[in-house]
């Protein structure tokens, strides 16, 4: 019960009409950057997080929860709109937005995706309120062998759930791991790999990298579809809702795809993409019209809206309470806590209560305004989507540059963001997925001196490591996290062969 | 070449040099000599397995359907971001310099040029112009992050 009375608490603090300001502008930026093609939530947060540098910590964290989940609602409109989801969690409403479209129905489709978004955010708020201090109590009783250990099944289960090629998801982790490396030992003050350079004894900044991967290496790419010529914006709308009938039609797929994504969302590496595939699919199954999904079924929006932002909110839960973020938008969010100087993990719920509480409430208040935002004025925000890209991709990277400057005010780690964002864009050219380096980096430093402090405790053996049930129960769980997916695409191999020789 | 197998080859470079560095590192001056060598050398070794693993695959791969998934060529794509480089290169070293406003006009111009070509440059002019003044006061005025000044010029 004493969650609600924090609760009610947070509720103080998130109606402070400054907070509810902040929310507003951080829920319509986010908006707008997560309607660009391309650029999702974790672009908005990292380009957007110098706005909060010299917020209190309170404003600052709800600001960037209205970019996060304002992003989540931006992405479909232009997948509705123009066919190009803004980030990986989007794609799914292209399947029948777009045909929507072509229709003539994108008012509902607009309002739907909305809609569903709000309810999938509210009820994964609302779970998230009960389970979040049970969950922190728990972890309280992890010794740092345990969450080394659990550091390690974050990290191989995200590399061994990303897409395509299982191996260079691993390569990809392992790089994070040796970047994170960098810098003065904090234990023993060993200079580690610094090559005699001064400014890289203190580590690299992982939010330098973070606004290299999702800023720069994104613009990189896209100077391919640049040319590629633009897509016309309807721009002129009707009345943006749905009719009783298509209510209807969406309610059961909403109900049903707001757990399902929470409950994704809050396993580390599924996240919000495969939220919304796999109740899409869910929902293409269950249906008593199957042959309309693709071709401008409203329920094929609904149910991957809900899931994703049900899953965008239950992402935070492993890292606010654990310390351990499941995806790069929530990797992003960390490092925005950790810049303001607060350390996810359990001693966060009773250390700043406040804090987290003021963000969680301000959660219920940002879906509410966000809603109304992407309602009744989607008309004017998708407007944005007619500026050309090529006028916008220039200012992301201007925005890229200053928030670099703010976070040190050196110009020494511009050398590093185009470092970095050179390697992110050859990353996703030899398709090795960037979210496990960027996760690598971000808890890399925590997981390396969990382990040498269980080292310590132990006096040298590794012994530790498996000497307690809950130690072993993290060691069977990541043994599976990798074995399973391996096992699953042999017994697809095995299957196609033998289509092939039937 | 194939770009997975260079990519292969690179990760097993940095797994050799990153493993060959680790062993160079100095003992630890207080507590295990060794201490903060385990978790690095553990990181090589696992690089170099796993980029071995990934070029035996590759080959494999390559090996059975004869043409190159994806060559790795030089193209226009290949040159913008080339450029883009260049001007952020400049960027860094003019931004003390000139000061944040002025430099960052440049910049965007710069960049606007090499997106939205030479021939549209009085909206890129506009462009750069106001977005480098409403960062400039948003980020120096209004937010209290301080952002180089342009010397001579009250900005």
């Amino acid at each position: 019960m004493d969650s609600l009375m924090y609760l009610l608490n947070g509720f103080t603090v998130a109606f402070a009409p400054m907070n509810i300001m902040w929310v507003t502008i951080g829920g319509v930026l986010g908006t707008i950057i997560g309607m660009l093609p391309g650029l999702g939530p974790a672009t908005g947060v990292a380009v957007l997080l110098p706005l909060t540098f010299t917020m209190g910590p309170e404003a600052a964290l709800i600001t960037m929860g209205g970019v996060y989940y304002g992003a989540m609602y931006g992405g479909s409109r232009a997948s509705i709109l123009i066919n190009t989801p803004g980030d990986g969690a989007a794609v799914a409403a292209t399947f029948d937005g777009y045909p929507m479209t072509l229709k003539g129905k994108a008012e509902a489709a607009l309002a739907i995706s909305a809609i569903a978004s709000f309810i999938g955010g509210i009820f994964a708020t609302l779970v998230m309120v009960a389970v979040a201090m049970p969950v922190a109590r728990f972890a309280l009783k992890f010794g740092p062998a345990e969450y080394f250990l659990l550091f390690l099944f974050a990290l191989s289960a995200t590399a061994s759930m990303s897409k395509g090629d299982r191996i260079k998801g691993f390569i990809s982790m392992v790089l994070g791991l040796m970047v994170a490396t960098i810098g003065i030992d904090a234990q023993s003050g060993v200079k580690r790999f610094t090559f005699g350079i001064l400014e890289l004894q203190s580590g690299i900044d992982f939010l330098v990298i973070i606004i290299a991967i999702y800023a720069l290496g994104e613009v990189f790419k896209s100077f391919q579809n640049i040319a590629e010529g633009k897509k016309k914006v309807q721009k002129e709308f009707g009345r943006i809702w749905i009719s009783k009938e298509e209510w209807k039609r969406c309610v059961w797929p909403i109900l049903r795809s707001s757990p399902l994504g929470f409950f994704i969302g809050a396993l580390p590496g599924a996240g919000g993409t495969m939220a919304a595939l796999m109740s899409y699919n869910n929902e293409k199954s269950l249906s008593r019209h199957p042959e309309e999904f693709g071709e401008g079924a409203i329920e094929g929006v609904a149910a991957p809206e809900a899931a994703n932002n049900a899953a965008s909110v239950g992402a935070m839960i492993p890292m606010l309470t654990l310390g351990i973020p499941g995806s790069g938008t929530t990797a992003v969010m960390m490092g925005a806590l950790l810049m303001l100087g607060l350390q996810p993990g359990p001693m966060l719920f009773q250390q700043q209560s406040t804090v987290i509480w003021g963000l969680i409430a301000s959660m219920f208040i940002g879906n509410i305004i966000l809603a109304f935002v992407n309602i009744p004025m989607a008309g004017l925000l998708v407007r944005v989507l007619a500026v050309p890209p090529k006028i916008l991709y220039p200012i992301v990277l201007g925005l890229a540059f200053v928030g670099t400057y703010a976070i040190s005010y050196s110009v020494m780690d511009f050398y590093l963001l185009i470092i970095f964002g050179v390697v992110g864009y050859f990353l996703s050219k030899a398709k090795i997925p960037a979210t496990p380096m960027i996760l690598a980096i971000i808890v890399g430093n925590n997981m390396e001196q969990s382990f040498r402090r269980a080292y310590k405790i132990s006096d040298g053996s590794l012994s530790i490591f498996w000497s307690s049930p809950l130690a072993i129960a993290l060691i069977i769980i990541t043994v599976l996290s990798v074995i399973l997916p391996i096992i699953g695409d042999m017994r697809k191999k095995r299957a196609a062969g033998k289509g092939q020789t039937a | 070449m194939n770009i997975s197998i260079l990519s292969g080859i690179l990760a097993l470079l940095i797994g050799l040099i990153y493993t060959a560095m680790t062993f160079l590192l100095p003992d630890a001056p207080i507590g295990r000599p060794m201490e903060p060598k385990i978790f690095p050398m553990t990181l090589g070794f696992l690089m170099i397995i796993l980029s071995s693993v990934m070029l035996f695959q590759e080959m494999r791969k390559t090996k059975k359907d004869e043409r190159p998934a994806g060559t790795f060529t030089i193209d226009t794509n290949l040159k913008n971001i080339g450029l883009t480089c260049l001007f952020s290169i400049l960027y860094a070293i003019l931004f003390d310099k000139l000061g944040y406003v002025i430099s960052t006009l440049l910049f965007l111009e710069g960049e606007l040029f090499l997106f939205n070509g030479a021939g549209k440059w009085k909206i890129n002019t506009v462009v750069s112009v106001v977005f480098s003044l409403i960062i400039y006061i948003l980020f120096s005025k209004l937010l209290g992050v301080y952002l180089p000044m342009t010397p001579g010029i009250w900005i």
